[in-house]
């Protein structure tokens, strides 16, 4: 096996002899730049509404900036802090995750779901935090002993640390969430150390698992309806393809260059249901086409790539393994959120990571990300060794 | 790699070839996403694009202001005025209180709530039911206005009504309106099934006309279907008028004088009811008579009347059961002009006149139209076939004296005709020109379409060896085995027998024959304008073709067609022209009463044909009454009061003129 910082030799040759206490500012920007767009976005989609239903237009885009405000500040205390911190207190982290996962199934339901627990005038949604904190909590684990072959053992800690909250946020039910902690899990493993033999276990169970979920009739009815209307999106318009119907009109509409800003007749006038959260993506596509749409992506895969290259260049196991999760997180979201407006995946209900409206997400993804800023600092000589600071 | 520390002494985490692999994977989800994108916008685009603009925007037809039907002065017939129309949009009315709201509306309305039911069902739910049919006035609305509560989705709009300045003047002439049929939506480049359309007369006719262009109005709507905002208006362009020939002052008297003509026939009823002994012969009374007036040298019609008739505004909104059931039981919807078909009986003794002046052929032993022969009380001929063999000359029980083909017209006697017919058969039997009557008949317009613009109009029999041969072929209970006979000859040359006509066909033969043998096509439309009165197209006469018949003839016709209404079976009706009388020509005729197979007795029906003034004929008229008894007692006073009014003399009333033809 290669040494992690011999192999990326290009990059982690340079920064080892170069001592870089800053944080990573190209993250900082697209991060930020994101959180920007997504404002506009959402002013876009609600202006002609509220105006009309209260004559503030701008409210729904204040309270996202409001959010993406504090999310920014997370993502710079997060930065700060050691994240070595957080191997002093993984049962704490764990256990504060799974009391918020309880609670929430006491709080009274929305929309046919427990996902959110009232705090004053916000929605507090445990699920968005417990996966950054899963993230932290499943590293910790890994870590011990990290170098050597993963056992067995660990890895059915592992998973068994992943199914209570899992099966927990299934109860809400938000299975979109639960299949993010599943690939996230899986991802943390494979970088983990497992072998190939315990992916092919992994990948088994993984297939009896989703034959076992039909066979049970675990499903909601909806689940079920989005499902068969994925497989025939041409039927059912007017029903339970609506979404992804009115969706791809209005990101199809936008063609190359896009209908320019609050040009877009899908956005302005709300032909999408859910489109400040889920279906944000929309209104990029519609309103600045495909050039707007792919820049996103662009910005998305440089963010992951930026976070893989800390997972890389890890001074430790805790630190890549924690990189590799959030890498896994922001994957997952993007891949399942935009696939699903484009008619690729079926309908889920993932946020947009920095874009979609709502402060719970947006706050704990860029504190997971300010958590492996905090490794991608501690990766420098300068953080390791106290007497180079004087350089 | 079993080595767990690094170079530099911190410890080994992971592997880099694991990132790398997650790298890849991430890679080529994104790719993935790229390239679905690319497609959705790029390659499909332009159709999502086409939808976008489909989702938000509505539109609501305006309906077009149906042109104006006026007279050949402008007099108005038929116009659009606004009216106030109910409308039932079924997406805004909920299926578990629709009965009750249609039970409310109904009683509003003072309908059945049955009927208003049938009427909103012709809608698919969840569309708008337009419903011209309950046409309301201004308190009915205000009414539902104040209930609009209970009643949602039922509304009332302004919409232009159809009106009929004039009662039943012209009701054939001008037709009706009515909700498209699926042959109509066939026909027609429409497909609004909610907007009335003509289905009669000129309204049918010059449907595409009158019409005119729906405009729309264009709304930007939410998701939910409510109206944003109204984007344009696109105007509807006004249906065009129709000028037509008709004068409402000549139909006006024509139809007075036609109701006149009826009366005086069931006067004679009664008092030939004393004389009469077998009664199953008892005459039913008169119920049905026709009148036109065209212009000989335009074919123009100047005016058209059937009786019984019908008011156009009754299909205005939808004519109720009871009415319409009650009008087609006395076959009011009937133009007789164009489609009472009668066998013209004597006014088709001028077409053989023609023939006879035309082919020189006369009876055996006569070259000249001026050599006589008797006109006896009966005709005995031998045919080879089983032809009745006795003719008996009905008009004449007595001998009328020596006539040649002047005094046979003026007498209208059949003995002479029938040697006519009886020389074609004998010098022509089973050749080309056996059918030399017939030729000329549909030379001048018998037997044939006469393509006015109306529609349904009906072309009548004109009986011939080929007919008589498709007949046996396809309906074998028309005809006898034997098929074509002498007889049937003899029949048609005097009116009778296989042949029937419209007055119509009558009037344009006999316009024909006499302006020297141009064939027009009747119209009845003069012009087609905008609304505000401009000329779009000007209907010119239109020949339909020429025959060649000589100027003698044509002068000999007019002479003894004058001396017909002079001297002739019409002269006691003609009486009251005075002077005029001798600018008038025409023919009597009465076709043979008869039992028909039921044994119901059906009495003569009653014909004239003339025109005047006869040395440069400007006007034909056609009278035809139905059942009406005697030519020259019914139908030759009605024409001589039409011509009164023609030649603008006083009008007087109908007497009856001589019983002839019996």
């Amino acid at each position: 096996m290669a040494v992690l910082g011999r192999s990326w030799d290009g990059v982690g040759g340079i920064f080892e002899d170069r001592p870089r206490p800053t944080p990573d500012v190209i993250v900082f920007v697209l991060v930020a730049a994101l959180m920007a767009l997504g404002s506009v976005m959402v002013y876009s989609s609600t202006f002609v509404r509220l105006d009309e239903e209260t004559g503030d237009p701008t409210s729904a885009m204040r309270r996202q900036m409001i959010f993406a405000g504090v999310a920014l500040v997370a993502y710079v205390a997060a930065s700060m802090i050691d994240y070595r911190l957080y191997l002093r207190f993984p049962v704490l982290i764990y256990s504060l995750m799974m009391i918020a996962l309880i609670v929430v199934l006491f709080a009274p339901p929305q929309k046919g779901a427990t996902r959110w627990i009232p705090v004053g005038a916000f929605q507090f949604q445990p699920s968005e935090f417990a996966k950054v904190a899963l993230i932290v909590a499943l590293a910790s684990l890994l870590t011990r002993g990290a170098g050597r072959r993963l056992s067995w053992r660990r890895l059915g800690t592992a998973l068994l640390m992943a199914a209570v909250p899992g099966f927990l946020i299934f109860l809400q039910p938000d299975l979109g969430t639960m299949l993010v902690v599943g690939f996230i899990t899986v991802g943390m493993l494979f970088a983990a150390g497992s072998s190939f033999r315990q992916m092919l276990v992994l990948g088994a169970s993984g297939v009896v698992g989703v034959i076992a979920v039909f066979q049970l009739d675990v499903l909601r009815s909806y689940q079920i309806a989005r499902l068969a209307g994925f497989l025939d999106q041409a039927s059912d318009l007017q029903g339970v393809n609506w979404n992804l119907y009115q969706s791809q009109i209005a990101i199809g509409s936008g063609q190359l260059v896009g209908r320019g800003l609050f040009q877009g007749t899908q956005t302005r006038l709300s032909f999408i249901p859910s489109q400040t959260t889920d279906f944000i993506f929309t209104a990029v596509g519609e309103q600045f086409g495909f050039i707007g749409g792919s820049a996103v992506i662009l910005a998305y895969a440089i963010l992951i790539w930026r976070v893989l290259i800390v997972a890389a260049a890890a001074p430790n196991a805790f630190g890549a393994i924690i990189a590799v999760g959030m890498a896994a997180l922001l994957s997952f979201h993007v891949f399942v959120n935009i696939g699903m407006t484009v008619g690729l995946v079926p309908v889920t209900g993932l946020p947009l990571p920095f874009m979609s409206a709502g402060g719970s997400a947006m706050i704990a993804m860029a504190s997971g990300l300010g958590i492996v800023n905090s490794v991608w600092r501690s990766r420098s000589p300068v953080s390791d060794r106290p007497e180079a600071r004087d350089l | 790699m079993s080595d767990r520390k690094r170079a530099d002494g911190r410890e080994q985490v992971t592997s880099s070839w694991r990132v790398g692999v997650l790298a890849l994977l991430f890679t080529g989800a994104f790719a993935i996403l790229f390239f679905r994108l690319w497609f959705v916008q790029l390659a499909a685009g332009p159709e999502w694009l086409e939808e976008a603009d489909q989702n938000i925007v509505s539109s609501e037809p305006i309906v077009a202001p149906r042109g104006d039907i006026v007279d050949r002065n402008g007099l108005v017939l038929a116009t659009s005025v606004p009216g106030l129309v109910i409308e039932i949009d079924r997406s805004l009315l909920p299926v578990e209180v629709e009965d009750d709201v249609l039970q409310r509306l109904a009683a509003i309305l003072g309908l059945s709530p049955v009927e208003v039911r049938e009427a909103v069902e012709r809608t698919p739910s969840g569309e708008v039911a337009a419903l011209p049919e309950f046409e309301i006035d201004a308190d009915t609305a205000y009414l539902i206005m104040e209930q609009r509560a209970t009643l949602p989705g039922v509304t009332v709009r302004a919409l232009p009504v159809r009106g009929y300045a004039r009662g039943s003047l012209m009701g054939h002439v001008l037709g009706h309106m009515g909700l498209p049929s699926p042959g109509d939506l066939e026909r027609l480049p429409i497909t609004d099934t909610n907007t009335p359309i003509g289905k009669l007369g000129v309204e049918r006719e010059y449907e595409e006309f009158l019409r005119g262009t729906a405009g729309k109005h264009v709304y930007r709507i939410n998701p939910e279907g409510a109206i944003l905002e109204e984007i344009g208006t696109v105007p509807p362009v006004p249906g065009a008028t129709v000028r037509l020939t008709l004068e409402v002052e000549a139909q006006a008297e024509v139809e007075r004088i036609l109701i006149e003509a009826i009366a005086l026939s069931n006067a004679l009823k009664e008092t030939q009811d004393e004389d009469e002994t077998d009664p199953d012969r008892t005459p039913p009374p008169t119920e049905r008579a026709t009148a036109v007036v065209m212009e000989v040298n335009t074919g123009a019609i100047l005016a058209m009347a059937s009786y019984p008739t019908f008011e156009p505004q009754l299909f205005v909104g939808g004519i109720d059961v009871a009415s319409f059931e009650e009008l087609s039981e006395r076959q009011a919807f009937n133009n007789l002009a164009i489609q009472g078909v009668k066998p013209p009986a004597s006014t088709f003794k001028a077409i053989t006149y023609v023939t006879a002046m035309e082919e020189n052929i006369f009876p055996e032993g006569v070259s000249t139209p001026e050599e006589t022969i008797e006109c006896s009380s009966q005709l005995a001929h031998q045919f080879e076939d089983d032809s009745p063999h006795l003719w008996r000359n009905w008009t004449f029980p007595e001998s009328d004296g020596p006539q040649n083909l002047h005094d046979a017209l003026r007498r209208s006697c059949n003995i002479y005709f029938w040697e006519v017919a009886l020389s074609i058969w004998r010098a022509f039997r089973d050749t080309d020109r056996e059918g030399m009557v017939q030729d000329w008949a549909r030379a001048v317009g018998v037997g044939r379409p006469t393509q006015i613009d109306l529609p349904f109009e009906h072309y009548g029999i004109l009986g011939d060896r080929q007919l008589f041969e498709e007949w046996r072929e396809r309906q074998p209970w028309r005809v006898r085995a034997e098929g074509w006979l002498g007889g049937d000859l003899m029949n048609l040359v005097v009116g009778q027998g296989p042949i029937v006509t419209t007055p119509l066909q009558m009037a344009v033969a006999y316009a024909s024959m006499l302006n020297g043998g141009t064939v027009y096509q009747p119209r009845v439309a003069d012009a087609i304008e905008t609304a505000d009165g401009e000329r779009i197209r000007t209907l010119e006469p239109r020949v339909l073709r020429s025959v060649d018949i000589s100027p003698e003839t044509v002068a000999s016709l007019r002479r003894d067609l004058t001396s017909v209404v002079r001297s002739g079976t019409a002269r006691r009706a003609f009486e009251d022209l005075g002077g005029l009388v001798e600018v008038v020509g025409g023919k009597t005729g009465t076709a043979q009463s008869f039992t028909d197979q039921e044994g119901v007795f059906h009495d003569s029906t009653a014909w004239f044909v003339g025109v005047a003034p006869i040395d440069a004929p400007r006007w034909v008229v056609a009278v035809m009454v139905d059942e009406g008894g005697s030519g020259g007692a019914v139908a030759a006073p009605a024409a001589r009061a039409i011509f009164q009014y023609l030649l603008g003399a006083e009008v007087t009333p109908l007497v009856a003129g001589e019983d002839t033809e019996r």
